[in-house]
């Protein structure tokens, strides 16, 4: 991927930086080169072909303050950007706090990238021949029974490989390197119901190993979700219990993160400001930062300053522990600094009706739904927003009615609406189903209480 | 208007290179090929705590070869002008046509026209960071003082222009510069322990001359108008009610409800909610719905879509008949019609695929202020963010960011935060007023369907007898 020259060329735009006047510079060399191949109703109908190489340079100047990029990476033209890049930071308002981390605080394991295993060799000898075999692979289209409850419209699949690679260097001798593979796969089923309705169901995995790809799995589930949407009812307005199913349970858990971040702090645009410390959740809620499991989607040695990462909870049992702070918010706000954003968050199980007393326990999708007895069990946010502000939000829903314990008929067009904080301190029970193939191991939650409009 | 030569010699190409390129390309039997030139530069600036204290200026630049056999596409491209790499991009998109039987389609020219939707005055690459600052500084100052409970004020600018030179197999040369310039203005209130705020953005494709005070004064105006309001705003009781939806950004509901179902690529796979309803009547009579490539300066628009049609204006629906979708060549020979001007795409990395512009509802002749005393109970809402649809099921949903209550015909208690949800052939067959009061909202949209594209939309005064509101 990145090569020594490229690596020298990353190193001259500092020296090059410093040279035309610059205080500080950090560099980041970013490479990556993307295949797939996608299929409709089992042939084949698009192969694409990506390979990106960018630089960002980050300037310091006298106090001041500015970012560029370019794809353009011949060494004079580079010069000559850099110089007016230069120019241009010395036209802009002096904050002093602006400055690079201190290098106790930087990543000083992290030189081949490949040091968390998330590179694989197998992505070398995987060719458009193969890409293809493994996207029809992914093709159920002829297996496809057609019955009296549905027809198929259309099926599209899709096979791709990525490689990544990123070398940050800055002025003050960081060198640091990240390198991964991901190969994804994607499957969306439409399908119409005897009376003409559509239903469409998608289904995906992404694993940095190649061999880790269940090609079985994808389309069957995408034909399962859409096809479990036939018939849906209305439910009344109310108050319900809500579970939310692991695959798009992170919806919730965004608007805390970014509630977290100090840049919204500082500006007074979060609802958690004057939360470190505080128990502001329940105490079944700890969401930790696991960002360096070796092998695992989203893991991360570095943030985007070079600092270096840590497994570390950012709530832990209903208390904020721990804000996240870049250097330049660290200094203005006078608050140690942390790491830039999470990496790799992850909910440790909760059963508010059953306490845990082996902390290893699983709690499965149906231990939540039993303990939920009767309300929705939500399975995909359509639109909403959350207010950064005041943590008000409305989202709309779909999913199904649970009764007993069990999952029933399918709810649409039907909305969530309250306050994010009142939502989470309504939390009943979080499982141990995150996907493992997700960056953010997010499981089912489950949450009482919550006012539904229909 | 920039001649070819600028960017032949921009882009380090000739003609016969483009024919050297097309004919590689189509070397394994595809049935069409396009090249696509792009440069772009972008500047931002960030004015936060009373300080410009940061901004920069970034650079992208190459070549997208698509190649079509049939409806399927091959697509590569390179970062670089090189021969040697553009012949490497070209046979690798040129592998969707191998082994492939005669898909039998026949991509034809389309007929060009001559026009000029967004000259600069001022060009924005021949400006420094320092023309700006004056202006950020004036808009701050302004903003403050408008309003005493106002704790911060962060102000975006950016700007971008784009070089493209498009060339295909069918011989079509095209090449045309879009600028585009934003200022975004967001603003945190504090009124006793309660905190507000509320974002502002004005985007137009034209140069630098837009940065002046006429937009100064609008951006104050418009970023203080109705925090009152909000201050007082409650949640409903949410359900299904009558919804009015204010002139403007209300246009949202046409983006969401409608294009992206009239979208053909979605239709020619069946997928749509709409995909066989074309000629067929889905909305009252009289309900007119375009959506437009020439509205001059506007965000949407393009002189060129990103395969070379030209812009034009699209009507999709017609005195309530659906009457076209939204084509780019590929759906267009599917469906034996000429391409719209949809084909759009974020940028050379991404193929081309049908994409809305402006898209808003004709005026009616209904009066805005009857249609609202026309309503005992229902919903006025006037500002939103974000909107999302489920193509299949027509699902669609808008967030709405403040509105008022109707009561007895009157608007009563502000409202804000809730999201509303509706179907869309339904919510087209429940419009029961149009107002005479078109108005396109000029703020940052940008649609997300698989890539990154700047849209605008716009929506006279307009009543739907039943959509389902979030609520208490």
């Amino acid at each position: 991927m990145i090569t020594t020259e490229e690596i020298q060329l990353a190193k001259h735009c500092i020296s090059h930086a410093t040279a035309s006047g610059a205080t500080a510079a950090r560099v980041s060399l970013n490479k990556s080169v993307t295949d797939a191949c996608t299929i409709m109703n089992g042939e084949l109908d698009k192969v694409s072909h990506s390979a990106d190489r960018s630089i960002y340079i980050y300037l310091f100047v006298d106090g001041r303050y500015g970012t560029f990029s370019t794809n353009r990476l011949e060494e004079k033209e580079l010069e000559e950007f850099i110089s007016k890049a230069v120019e241009m930071v010395r036209m802009l308002g002096e904050d002093r706090c602006r400055r690079l981390p201190d290098q106790d605080r930087t990543e000083k394991n992290a030189s081949s990238g490949r040091e968390l295993g998330l590179f694989d060799d197998a992505y070398y000898s995987i060719e458009a021949e193969e890409r293809y075999r493994n996207a029809l692979r992914l093709s159920i289209y002829e297996k496809i029974v057609q019955n009296k409850e549905f027809s198929l419209i259309s099926e599209e699949c899709e096979y791709s490989c990525t490689a990544d690679d990123m070398f940050l260097a800055d002025s003050n001798g960081l060198e640091c390197r990240h390198s991964e593979t991901a190969f994804g796969t994607f499957s969306e089923m439409t399908i119409k119901d005897n009376e003409g309705n559509k239903y469409s169901g998608y289904w995906w995995q992404t694993s940095p190993v190649a061999n880790e790809i269940d090609f079985e799995e994808c389309g069957r589930k995408a034909l399962e979700r859409a096809v479990s949407q036939i018939g849906p009812k209305k439910r009344r307005s109310g108050r319900y219990r809500m579970v939310v199913d692991t695959t798009v349970a992170s919806r919730l858990v965004t608007p805390l993160l970014t509630a977290l971040n100090a840049s919204s702090i500082q500006q007074k645009m979060s609802f958690l400001d004057n939360s470190l410390g505080m128990q502001v959740f329940p105490e079944g809620l700890t969401l930790m930062d696991l960002a360096r499991t070796p092998g695992k989607n989203g893991s991360r040695l570095f943030d985007t300053e070079g600092v270096a990462t840590k497994d570390t909870a950012i709530i832990e049992n209903g208390v904020v522990k721990q804000y996240f702070v870049n250097t330049y918010l660290s200094e203005k706000m006078g608050i140690p600094p942390t790491v830039e954003d999470i990496s790799r968050p992850c909910i440790r199980p909760y059963l508010k009706e059953i306490a845990l007393q082996d902390k290893e326990k699983e709690v499965s999708l149906e231990d939540i739904l039993k303990a939920s007895r009767n309300g929705i069990f939500v399975t995909g946010f359509n639109g909403g927003n959350c207010n950064p502000v005041t943590g008000d939000f409305s989202f709309g829903i779909e999913g199904f009615a649970i009764n007993e314990g069990k999952i029933g008929h399918p709810v649409r067009e039907m909305l969530i609406t309250g306050n994010i904080m009142e939502l989470w301190n309504h939390l009943t029970a979080a499982g141990s189903d995150a996907r493992a193939s997700s960056r953010w191991q997010i499981p089912s939650l489950a949450f009482e209480e919550v006012t539904f409009s229909a | 208007m920039n001649t070819l030569q600028y960017y032949t010699d921009l882009f380090k190409v000739t003609r016969t290179q483009l024919e050297e390129l097309t004919a590689t390309a189509l070397a394994q039997g595809g049935d069409y090929c396009d090249l696509y030139f792009e440069h772009t530069s972008f500047f931002n600036l960030l004015l936060k705590d009373g300080v410009v204290s940061s901004g920069g200026f970034h650079t992208d630049y190459g070549v997208g070869i698509r190649v079509l056999k049939g409806e399927k596409t091959g697509y590569a491209y390179s970062e670089n002008t090189e021969m040697r790499d553009m012949l490497s991009a070209a046979k690798a998109a040129s592998a969707i046509a191998a082994g492939q039987a005669s898909s039998g389609r026949t991509y034809k020219s389309v007929k060009d026209k001559v026009q000029d939707l967004y000259p600069m005055q001022e060009n924005w690459r021949d400006k420094h960071a320092d023309a700006f600052l004056p202006f950020l500084k004036d808009l701050e100052k302004a903003i403050f003082a408008k309003d005493s409970r106002i704790v911060k004020v962060i102000i975006r600018l950016s700007d971008s222009v784009t070089d493209v030179l498009m060339y295909n197999s069918l011989s079509e040369l095209t090449y045309e510069t879009r600028p585009m310039g934003s200022v975004t203005a967001t603003v945190v209130f504090q009124q006793g322990d309660k905190t507000e705020n509320k974002s502002v953005s004005r985007s137009f494709r034209t140069g630098a001359e837009m940065i002046g005070p006429a937009l100064l004064d609008e951006i104050a105006g418009e970023a203080v108008k109705g925090i009152d309001e909000r201050f007082e705003a409650i949640r409903p009781k949410g359900g299904q009610m009558n919804v009015v939806m204010g002139a403007g950004a209300s246009g949202i509901l046409l983006h969401e409800a409608m294009g992206h179902a009239f979208e053909a690529d979605f239709n020619r796979k069946g997928q749509s909610i709409f995909s066989d309803r074309l000629g067929q009547q889905i909305c009252p009579k009289g309900v007119d719905v375009v959506d437009d490539g020439t509205v001059a300066y506007n965000r949407g628009s393009g002189n060129y879509d990103d395969e070379g049609v030209p812009g034009e204006k699209t009507y999709m629906v017609k005195d309530g008949v659906l009457c076209s979708y939204l084509h780019d060549r590929i759906s267009a020979a599917w469906y034996g019609v000429e391409p719209t001007g949809n084909g759009r795409r974020e940028n050379f990395r991404y193929n081309p695929i049908p994409r809305m512009r402006a898209t808003y509802m004709e005026s009616g002749d209904a009066d805005p202020g009857s249609i609202i005393a026309s309503v005992k109970n229902g919903i006025y809402v006037n500002e939103f963010s974000n909107g999302q649809v489920k193509i299949g099921e027509g699902d669609f949903t808008f967030f709405v960011k403040s509105g008022f209550l109707i009561e007895k015909g009157r608007l009563t208690a502000p409202v804000k935060d809730i999201n509303i949800i509706g179907n869309g052939p339904q919510a087209l067959a429940d419009i029961l007023a149009v107002g005479n009061d078109l108005r396109i909202d000029n703020g940052t949209w940008t649609c997300g369907k698989e890539q990154s594209v700047p849209v605008s939309c716009g929506m006279p005064t307009v009543l739907i007898s039943s959509l389902t509101v979030g609520g208490e």
